[in-house]
């Protein structure tokens, strides 16, 4: 492993005559010295460093170091620091060819001037990142694990291609953790918080209220080993068995909590909210009903889960009325996403209609519900912004012991559609060709990710991932061999219209190229997956900024044809393409006609995707929005679907509006933000990134059309 | 057949219970001064005609999902030939709601009793008193025909609704409770007045109410 300086030594006074020591356990080259003298100076360190770093001779290493030093000696150079003499040993490495040691001398770090850009500037990656020392904390962490993955976890092809932008490697900055998980309450419940390394370890809860602080606290535990969403399955029915001793008020005052707490946690990595979804359901899912129920203190109640369908709905009636409610200034809860499943069973179980209608007034009202629809028999888990876990036949042979429920994709790659199109100019063999090549190289990126986490799982408790290692269960947190392996795609719509002229939504020959490719692509995962023994599935990349950085990318590789097909606003910079299979979110289309013709992507994503329908000002009726679902589920194979509104939240007065508003509609104050989704989920529109200002600036609204004169 | 000006394929909010297709026509005799449809009442001609063809191939398309059709304005019951354009939809199996200033009741009572009507709403303008129905309509109303029409709706047995657009510089606290009584039982539903665009330049500086105080009205007629 490369050396990596602290960072603060660049930071550091270089005009100080103290000499520093090199502290041994940073084993830094840290040299400084005044105009009189090199103080501190030692030629061996460099011979040892190269000696340890890479694979050169100790000939070689003596003689860098002399011609360094000579350097140094006789130059105008009045002070060196540490990193400096590394450049400098790397400058003649570059000199004498010795590329591949120059590569593992390489150090890694961020110059003084990004530094004081960074603790001033927000950084608008990802809109869920608050601007805060804890935040810029985790931005330099993220930066120097990016590079040190892009060096040294990935293979050089692997890195150019995502660099280049021919592919979008996700959280490179969290290489050292899986990307996004599914959980089962059941695992605390039985187990109690017993976390390795711990300061102390708890029972399991006996009240409601404890294991919702249990859940809490391995919700922030689990965020600082997986890199994005930490999704909760069946949320109100594995709270069931404990919810007896408390009256409605009591139910109600628990979802407040639950709610509360998931929105209000701001405070662990990086000041970043736990990006948290529950699974909820009306019905009690056919592959719970026969399991033995847990309830407090972990042991079995006596009774299956099927026999606490009652007390499940209450909770999960409770938690829609606080969604409703909002925060205490009206806004809707960012976190946690409820996502509702809609299924066969849903619709035979009594009272279903009333919850339908309340979800949707949330819906209509917040926005919050996301619609799940499981049609046939499919069960699957949901999170993050679409991403989902089908349930195969092992899994539901899992479900009788729910704990072992856990899910994870070890990492998404996103493929960049249109760049194929500049590539393949028209040539439907040459884009198939190449388009497979990229799928290829993101499998190779997976396997990649998959060996370093797999080396870092091996060192069990020791290790950095001693939680995703404990065996209380018998195996490891993380199910390795269960993992699956997302490859996303962003900009299908401008891939079709680059390469047949026309946008998804033009025509049905538009349409029936973008299914062929999306088809295309399903094959290439399940045929790698066979040779390979990974499992590899299509995602819709929720591309908050993928989409953003693809089309600045394409602007540079390929200016002339990118600047015809970018969406958004060149002359602003905000430009984008479209998400995933999404149709152009300007296109003027109707919100059944969009569901319907998305949804015809569905079936070959399995790993989730979702249709989102923008609100804009409009209140709907929720029995509108509830006769639309039922026809979602009946008449199309949508997904999921979500409404998205927009609201007006005032920084003078606190009171929150509906619409996107230039002035408070209450006290008239400019000083305002906008809310609303910018992929899966809601926040403030102050903290987007450009390309999705420009996104939001086009979003069609089911605004009423008039015919021109 | 009325010319069809304009067309949303799916509408959430106008008819309540279900989603629907709007199809407005164009034309109106009141120039209310906070009217936000205004060139489709001052100028219908600047917009093209949207062929009956298409509106029926559209609504028939998207049959499973549609409660019906709702029928605006503009004001629909200025158009002469409005029956034969609902009984074209009647005769596809499309439901209809009406949207109606409540001006031409004898036309109402005719579309009421061929049975081409599932819905109606009326918009309401200010309590029944020559004034200020005058000022809010922005022209002379006869306020007899606004009454018969009322009569005529609230004894049609069809699922109806009165709409009401306030704004400060109009309406007080003291005509909602009045039409309130008057309306004696059915659904009355305030829209807050939007300053964007309104047909009376002038009115571009009026406000709606405060979002509280237009809460509190609603909460009169909830």
């Amino acid at each position: 492993m490369g050396v990596v300086m602290p960072l603060k030594a660049e930071a550091r006074d270089l005009t100080t005559k103290e000499v520093a020591k090199a502290d041994s356990t940073d084993i830094a080259l840290f040299v400084r010295t005044s105009q009189e003298d090199m103080l501190g100076w030692d030629r061996q360190r460099i011979v040892d460093a190269l000696l340890r770093e890479t694979f050169l001779d100790r000939d070689t290493a003596e003689k860098i170091s002399k011609e360094v030093e000579k350097i140094i000696q006789t130059g105008t150079v009045k002070t060196v620091t540490g990193p400096l003499i590394r450049e400098m040993v790397n400058a003649k490495l570059l000199e004498m060819g010795l590329e591949e040691a120059r590569r593992m001398h390489t150090r890694l770090g961020v110059p003084l001037y990004d530094v004081d850009q960074l603790l001033v500037q927000h950084n608008k990656e990802n809109a869920n990142v608050p601007h805060g020392p804890e935040a810029t904390n985790l931005t330099l962490a993220e930066g120097i694990k990016k590079e040190y993955a892009l060096l040294h976890v990935f293979t050089p092809d692997v890195a150019d291609a995502h660099l280049l932008g021919d592919l979008h490697l996700h959280d490179l900055g969290f290489i050292d953790r899986p990307y996004c998980s599914g959980q089962s309450l059941e695992y605390i419940k039985k187990f109690g918080l017993n976390l390795p390394h711990a300061l102390s370890m708890a029972k399991p809860a006996k009240h409601a209220e404890v294991l919702l602080a249990h859940m809490v606290k391995f919700a922030a535990a689990l965020q600082s080993h997986f890199a994005g969403a930490i999704g909760w399955d069946a949320i109100n029915l594995f709270f069931a068995p404990y919810l007896e001793e408390l009256d409605d008020r009591g139910v109600k005052q628990l979802a407040q909590m639950l709610i509360y707490e998931f929105s209000q946690q701001a405070v662990a990595r990086g000041g970043q909210a736990i990006f948290s979804d529950i699974n909820v359901y009306w019905e009690v899912p056919k592959h719970f009903e026969t399991v033995p129920a847990i309830g407090p203190g972990g042991v079995y109640t006596g009774k299956t889960y099927g026999e606490y369908e009652q007390q499940a709905q209450r909770f999960a009636w409770a938690l829609f009325e606080v969604y409703k409610e909002g925060d205490a200034a009206g806004r809707p809860f960012f976190f946690p996403k409820p996502l509702v499943h809609i299924t066969e069973k849903f619709f035979k179980t009594e009272g279903h209609m009333d919850f339908l209608n309340h979800i949707c007034e949330v819906a209509s009202v917040k926005g919050n519900t996301y619609f799940i629809f499981d049609r046939g028999e499919t069960a699957k888990i949901s999170e993050c912004c679409r991403l989902s876990f089908k349930l195969e036949a092992s899994d539901l042979e899992d479900a009788k012991e729910p704990w072992r429920m856990r899910y994870s994709a070890l990492q998404n790659v996103t493929v960049n559609l249109p760049r194929l199109g500049y590539q393949a100019k028209g040539d439907d063999t040459k884009l198939f060709t190449l388009l497979t090549e990229r799928m290829q190289t993101a499998a190779k990126a997976h396997e990649q990710k998959k060996k370093f986490i797999e080396k870092l799982l091996t060192m069990g408790a020791d290790g950095p991932l001693s939680l995703l290692a404990m065996e209380l269960d018998g195996q490891t947190y993380l199910r390795l061999h269960r993992c699956s392996y997302l490859i996303g795609m962003v900009g299908l719509n401008e891939l079709v219209k680059i390469h047949t002229g026309q946008e998804l939504h033009d025509s049905d020959a538009a349409m029936k190229f973008g299914l062929k490719v999306i088809a295309h692509m399903n094959i290439v995962c399940n045929k790698m997956a066979e040779s390979m023994g990974m499992k590899f599935v299509l995602e819709q990349t929720p591309a908050e900024s993928t989409a953003y950085r693809f089309a600045k990318l394409d602007l540079a590789h390929y200016p002339e044809q990118a600047a015809k097909m970018v969406q958004g606003s060149l002359a602003r910079g905000e430009v984008y393409y479209t998400n995933s299979t999404l149709y152009h979110v300007g296109a003027t289309m109707n919100p059944i006609t969009r569901v319907d013709r998305e949804g015809l992507f569905h079936p070959l994503i399995e790993a989730g995707a979702i249709t989102h329908v923008w609100l804009g000002e409009a209140q709907p009726d929720k029995e509108a929005l509830a006769t639309f679902i039922v026809n979602v589920f009946r008449h199309t194979q949508n997904d999921q679907v979500a409404f998205s509104p927009e609201f007006t939240c005032c920084l003078d007065c606190g009171k929150t509006s509906r619409g996107l508003s230039e002035s408070c509609p209450h006290c008239g104050s400019q000083k305002v933000d906008g809310i609303t989704r910018i992929t899966g989920y809601f926040t403030k529109i102050s903290s987007w990134n450009k390309g999705k200002l420009g996104e939001l600036k086009e979003r069609y609204r089911n605004q009423r059309q008039f015919a021109q004169a | 057949m009325p010319a069809i000006k304009g067309f949303l394929e799916t509408s959430f909010i106008d008819w309540p219970g279900c989603l629907c297709s709007v199809v407005f026509l164009g034309g109106c005799n009141f120039r209310c001064p906070f009217c936000h449809n205004h060139p489709l009442v001052l100028a219908p001609n600047g917009f093209g005609t949207i062929p009956l063809d298409h509106v029926l191939q559209r609504l028939t398309a998207m049959r499973d999902w549609l409660g019906g059709v709702c029928v605006t304005g503009g004001e629909p019951t200025q158009a002469p030939d409005l029956p034969d354009l609902l009984r074209t939809f009647k005769t596809a199996g499309i439901a209809v709601k009406l949207d109606t200033n409540g001006t031409r009741p004898e036309v109402l009572e005719h579309l009421l009793a061929e049975g081409l009507l599932a819905m109606i709403a009326m918009d309401v303008k200010a309590p029944l008193d020559q004034a200020k129905y005058d000022a809010c309509a922005g022209t002379r109303v006869d306020l007899s025909a606004i009454r018969q029409s009322i009569g005529l709706i609230k004894s049609s047995g069809l699922p109806h609704q009165f709409r009401m657009t306030v704004l400060p510089k109009l309406h007080s606290e003291a005509d909602i409770i009045v039409w309130r009584e008057t309306l004696a039982g059915s659904p009355l539903k305030l829209q807050n007045f939007n300053p964007r665009s309104p047909l009376a330049a002038d009115f571009a500086q009026e406000k709606g109410f405060a979002p509280d105080a237009f809460a509190a009205l609603q909460a009169l007629v909830a």
